[in-house]
């Protein structure tokens, strides 16, 4: 459990940023490690348009843990020599949180994501959006995604999207 | 207007690359396709399904304004304000009865009457607000499909969609009465072309996924129909069988009814593709923004009789398979890509899977072959004026 404002603070923080990374090193399996091992934990990535309006379709839509395994599935192995790879680089900034209960905190984070195709070498903006997130803190003071909303301003996407945002 | 030249190949299953990559083509494009005798789909009118929805959105540079009035009436109106044509309304969906341009304070009702502007006195002698309404398209709609063109000697509807219109009736779920889920919107480094070359037709080859779930293609058939070649695909619903890698199975369940031509794809010149695959309804509207991006709003439905276990599902369903994020169309985008790249280079792009005497168009054809483009092209060789070579 996570009783100090500072440790909750910084168990947020390496979460969001341990997220970052592996994201950035196209590393499914450590992307996944960010979750709680529960089956309701949850991934959902979508334009604050639909959510607006609300209408709950999204760009990906895991809303269980057998979902956000199948996706690394997806990108490790059925999408693998499929399409033009990119690097992404995640630029993320905690702006709010809250302690919901003493095993649950919520934050919200901005997020810019760059992408640079391997081909063109061109960098542009992928999208940028803000992680609405629910977290399950350990005794030991770690913290997991329970559940990430990835809510994109962006609305109409520059390129098709292959790794989680 | 100075037109731009391009010579055919003699033989029907060769497409000139430089058809994708022309600048000079585009904009010749633009006024005898986007803005000439064809119709074209923008909305379905369960996207705005409330007395006072409004959807916008450009077609080829063309601002547009749905409404539906509080008599529940569903109209098609430019952008523009009647006056200046300052763009009206900026929000992309809402509901409002009312629209109010800023600039002069002109404010026009739902069904796009001028019913009001200040100190009308200092206007042209004998101003009229009878004389400015909203100006519009002509509109058609069909099963609650939207569609607009913007030339007076567009054929009616029903003959521009020809056979293709029993088969877009059964893909929006037999009557039309949809419940919007919602869209999934991106822009594609491709020539409108090249994503309606790849969108509709796609090699089954190319998915990974259906080779990794043992998912075979069901039996079906292609078709084209009308002179412009409009595109249908039906065939009967193939579930996955074996092994799957999958651990929620649910993703590529069916939950419906009548397997027997439980996948349909519909593709109507010049860029609408529309596809009704396991429990999922598509519509996808797309709009070239240059000779080298186009614009694909991929809308979602369900059907208003769903109980709330279905409407789930297809919600399910729907987010995370055809897409652009797709688990079974992701790659599909790549290829749009990269068939403009490619484009970029001497020649002919010649079609061959299902050819059997390139001197001939056929309108039948396998499931799999990829000469139903073929039809598409000859209409898009004439529409565009191109002498084709001689034999």
């Amino acid at each position: 459990m996570t009783d100090s404002i500072d440790g909750l603070e910084m168990a947020l923080d390496r979460l969001l940023l341990a997220d970052a990374n592996a994201l950035d090193s196209k590393d499914m399996k450590g992307w996944l490690a960010n979750y709680a091992e529960e089956n309701e934990a949850s991934y959902y990535c979508r334009a604050t348009e639909n959510t607006e309006h609300n209408l709950e379709l999204g760009f990906m839509f895991d809303d269980c843990r057998a979902r956000l395994e199948d996706r690394v599935t997806y990108v490790n192995e059925i999408w693998a020599g499929t399409f033009q790879d990119y690097r992404t680089r995640h630029f993320v900034q905690r702006v709010s949180h809250w302690q919901v209960d003493a095993s649950t905190a919520e934050a919200i984070s901005n997020f810019s994501v760059f992408m640079t195709p391997m081909d063109t070498g061109v960098t542009q903006v992928l999208a940028v959006g803000r992680y609405l997130d629910r977290l399950r803190l350990s005794d030991a003071g770690d913290a997991k995604l329970l559940s990430r909303r990835a809510e994109l301003d962006t609305s109409v996407l520059p390129r098709y999207l292959v790794y989680p945002i | 207007m100075a037109e731009a030249t391009l010579t055919w190949p003699k033989n029907y299953n060769e497409v000139p690359k430089a058809a994708f990559i022309r600048a000079d083509l585009y904009a010749d494009e633009i006024q005898r396709i986007f803005h000439g005798a064809e119709w074209h789909p923008i909305a379905h009118e369960s996207e705005l399904p409330n007395p006072g929805d409004f959807k916008t959105m450009r077609l080829a540079g063309i601002p547009l304004l749905i409404s539906r009035d509080e008599a529940d009436v569903v109209r098609v109106f430019y952008n523009a304000c009647s006056h200046r044509s300052n763009q009206l309304e900026t929000a992309v969906m809402g509901n409002k009865t009312e629209f109010e341009c800023p600039y002069h304070r002109w404010l026009f009702n739902a069904k796009g009457d001028l019913v009001g502007c200040p100190n009308p006195r200092e206007f042209l002698p004998g101003f009229d607000k009878a004389d400015y309404p909203l100006g519009q398209p002509r509109f058609e709609l069909f099963y609650g499909l939207i569609f607009v063109t913007f030339s007076s000697e567009t054929e009616p509807l029903e003959t521009f969609l020809g056979e293709a219109g029993e088969t877009l009736r059964e893909l929006m779920a037999g009557d039309g009465r949809l419940k919007l889920l919602g869209y999934q919107k991106v822009r594609y480094d491709s020539n409108w072309k090249g994503y309606n070359d790849n969108d509709g037709y796609h090699a089954p080859l190319l998915h990974a996924a259906f080779k990794m779930l043992n998912w075979q293609g069901g039996k079906g058939r292609q078709y084209t129909c009308t002179r412009r070649g409009h595109v249908c695909f039906e065939s009967a619903l193939s579930v996955a069988s074996g092994p799957s890698v999958l651990k929620d199975k649910d993703l590529i369940a069916f939950k419906g009814q009548d397997p027997s031509v439980g996948s349909r794809i519909v593709q109507l010149f010049p860029t609408f593709v529309s596809t009704k695959h396991l429990d999922i309804i598509n519509l996808r509207f797309a709009t070239p923004i240059d000779a080298e991006t186009t614009e694909v709003h991929y809308a979602y439905f369900a059907h208003q009789d769903d109980d709330d276990e279905m409407l789930r599902h297809r919600l399910r369903q729907s987010s995370n398979l055809l897409g652009p994020c797709g688990l079974i169309s992701m790659e599909d985008a790549s290829i749009f890509h990269r068939i403009h790249i490619g484009s970029h280079t001497p020649g002919n792009a010649i079609f061959q899977k299902g050819v059997r005497d390139p001197s001939k168009l056929e309108s039948e054809f396998l499931q799999n072959d990829e000469s139903g483009n073929l039809p598409r092209w000859e209409y898009y060789r004439s529409v565009m004026g191109f002498e084709r070579a001689e034999a």
